[in-house]
């Protein structure tokens, strides 16, 4: 064995995206569609818990029955809960490419709806980030409908 | 003796492609909801108050085209804080497991949900990738090439013909006009099936199965409680499953001893001794036409290349002495890993008398029977009686 050259060890690499086309359903196109067309966030009321649904959706998870067809407008600002943000480029999946430029990511309360959300942040400065930080979402001028990332750029660090 | 395990409801869509309109959670919940009310029973909630102990739910990662597959759908089965399974391999395995919950003890009643929606994904791809990156995949295999290998190997070996081939798709698509859940039924000739266009040699468009989406619920309890739910309960009386090899070249593909094997076991637990006689219905897998002569072959309903001469002599028909596939089966349209419990969902219909002008006289004895991979790599076979 020890006089045996080294071992050369062979990776087969594949680079070919899978395709999907996912519908979004329900009620999930109608939140998509008022993201794209009037640049607004609705879910479903619970008709048993009267909670919001979030994402909006036809069977309500905690009550596990119909959500039904409360909807309503929720607001597109909140308060920070928590951040990170990232050293390494993360993968940007609509597009197969890694993206270019980066943003921390947080869980945001939003407001007077109990809705918890991961979302992107405007602000990179990390000594800026904070806990209960007050933000608002900043619209693409351009709807794209395929998402409510595709709709909204980030948040935005707001005064009030 | 063991206690018995009942299905005591069951929901299927219409089986049709593009379902645009609705996410597979939505698809879901068009049989989680009337599958609930027809046995009248309850999802339990956080304080334990409720019916459903356990939910099993059957799907394939790459199909919905995420990992853990079975959250898109959580919300809709009732998997908020509850006892949750997922098998990804033909629905089978799902009722299987389920079966096996509540002989074990744990559970006295478990919800059964399968989906796929074969539209999202492209077939080729997805199948592809159920060969191991780094020796088959690279070929470009997928399950309809393999099963274009396997049909032409068991005509070579056992003179089975492309004609009686034609045959299984004639009577499944035919009987597929009496089911009105059923995607693609069709009223067709031999010679239809053998001008249609010729996809993978020796396999015509016809002889396939068309894309499909669709989701299935049932609800499986033990006998004490399914008694009180129905006066209609459905009892597995045996089931089993057995694993063939990866690589096709380890395989006569003539061939199906792992399918052998779940037969025999499972007809042993149902004290089956004659399956052709003993067995009133079959349900085969028929993903291709050529599969479900080859798959009656594995289950010891004939002898090895006989089932040619049972489409010929009309025995698999409605009428004949061993209808096979009433429901009008896959090639009908029903999607992959579904399939399965589609299988037993008209296997439920005609036990309990309730499959309309396809309904077989005094069907008690059901076999269902379901494959997960390429050329039946995973085999699994239940029989059900109303007795």
């Amino acid at each position: 064995m020890a006089n045996e050259p080294a071992q050369e060890y062979i990776q087969v690499t594949y680079k070919k995206p899978r395709p999907y086309r996912w519908a979004a359903g329900e009620y999930l196109s109608r939140l998509y569609r008022e993201c794209r067309d009037n640049k607004r966030l609705m879910t479903v009321k619970c008709q048993h818990c009267n909670e919001h649904v979030w994402p909006p959706s036809k069977v309500c998870g905690r009550c596990k029955k119909p959500s039904g067809d409360n909807w309503v407008v929720v607001s597109d600002k909140g308060s920070v809960v928590q951040f990170t943000y990232t050293n390494f480029p993360m993968f940007d999946p609509h597009v197969g490419k890694y993206m270019t430029e980066e943003h921390p990511f947080a869980t945001i309360d939003l407001d007077d709806c109990e809705i918890y959300w991961v979302a992107k942040l405007e602000e990179k400065d990390k000594d800026k980030l904070k806990p209960g930080m007050r933000v608002q979402a900043v619209w693409r001028e351009e709807g794209r409908g395929g998402g409510l990332d595709h709709d909204i750029l980030y948040f935005r660090t707001i005064e009030e | 003796m063991a206690e018995r395990v009942g299905i005591v409801a069951v929901a299927q869509t219409k089986y049709q492609p593009n379902r645009d309109e609705v996410n597979a959670g939505e698809l879901v919940w068009e049989t989680i909801e009337p599958v609930m009310k027809e046995a009248g029973v309850r999802f339990t909630n956080d304080d334990g108050d409720g019916d459903i102990e356990s939910i099993v739910t059957c799907s394939q990662d790459f199909w919905d085209g995420m990992t853990i597959s079975s959250m898109g759908v959580m919300s809709f089965t009732g998997g908020h804080h509850a006892t949750e399974d997922k098998i990804a391999e033909d629905s089978l395995n799902a009722l299987f497991a389920a079966y096996a919950q509540i002989l074990s003890g744990h559970f006295d009643m478990v919800l059964v949900s399968t989906h796929t929606k074969e539209s999202m994904g492209d077939r080729s791809i997805i199948e592809s990738a159920a060969f191991d990156p780094v020796m088959m995949r690279p070929l470009g295999l997928d399950f309809f090439i393999a099963a274009a290998l396997q049909a032409r190997r068991y005509m070579d070996k056992y003179g089975v013909t492309a004609e009686q081939f034609a045959k299984v798709a004639v009577k499944n698509r035919g009987n597929g006009m009496k089911n009105p859940v059923a995607q693609e039924p069709m009223n067709i000739t031999v010679e239809d099936v053998l001008k249609s266009k010729m996809l993978v040699d020796p396999i015509h468009q016809l002889d396939t199965k068309p894309i499909s989406d669709g989701s299935i619920a049932m609800i499986l309890a033990r006998e004490e409680k399914a008694k009180k739910l129905t006066n209609k309960p459905i009892w597995i009386t045996g089931v089993s499953n057995c694993y063939e090899t990866h690589y096709l070249g380890d395989r006569d593909l003539a061939e199906c001893d792992a399918l052998v094997t779940a037969a025999r076991r499972a007809y042993k637990m149902a004290g089956i001794t004659l399956p052709a006689k003993e067995i009133d219905i079959a349900e085969i897998a028929d993903e291709y036409s050529y599969q479900e002569l080859l798959w009656m072959e594995g289950l010891g309903l004939c002898g090895r290349g006989e089932a040619g001469r049972l489409i010929d002599a009309g025995v698999t028909q409605i009428g004949g002495k061993l209808p096979v596939n009433t429901s009008g089966g896959m090639l009908s349209g029903n999607p992959n890993v579904v399939a399965g419990m589609a299988r037993v969902a008209e296997s439920v219909l005609q036990l309990r008398g309730e499959a309309g002008e396809r309904q077989v006289p005094g069907a008690s004895v059901a076999l269902a029977h379901g494959t997960t991979g390429a050329c039946g790599a995973h085999q699994c076979v239940m029989t059900l009686s109303n007795k």
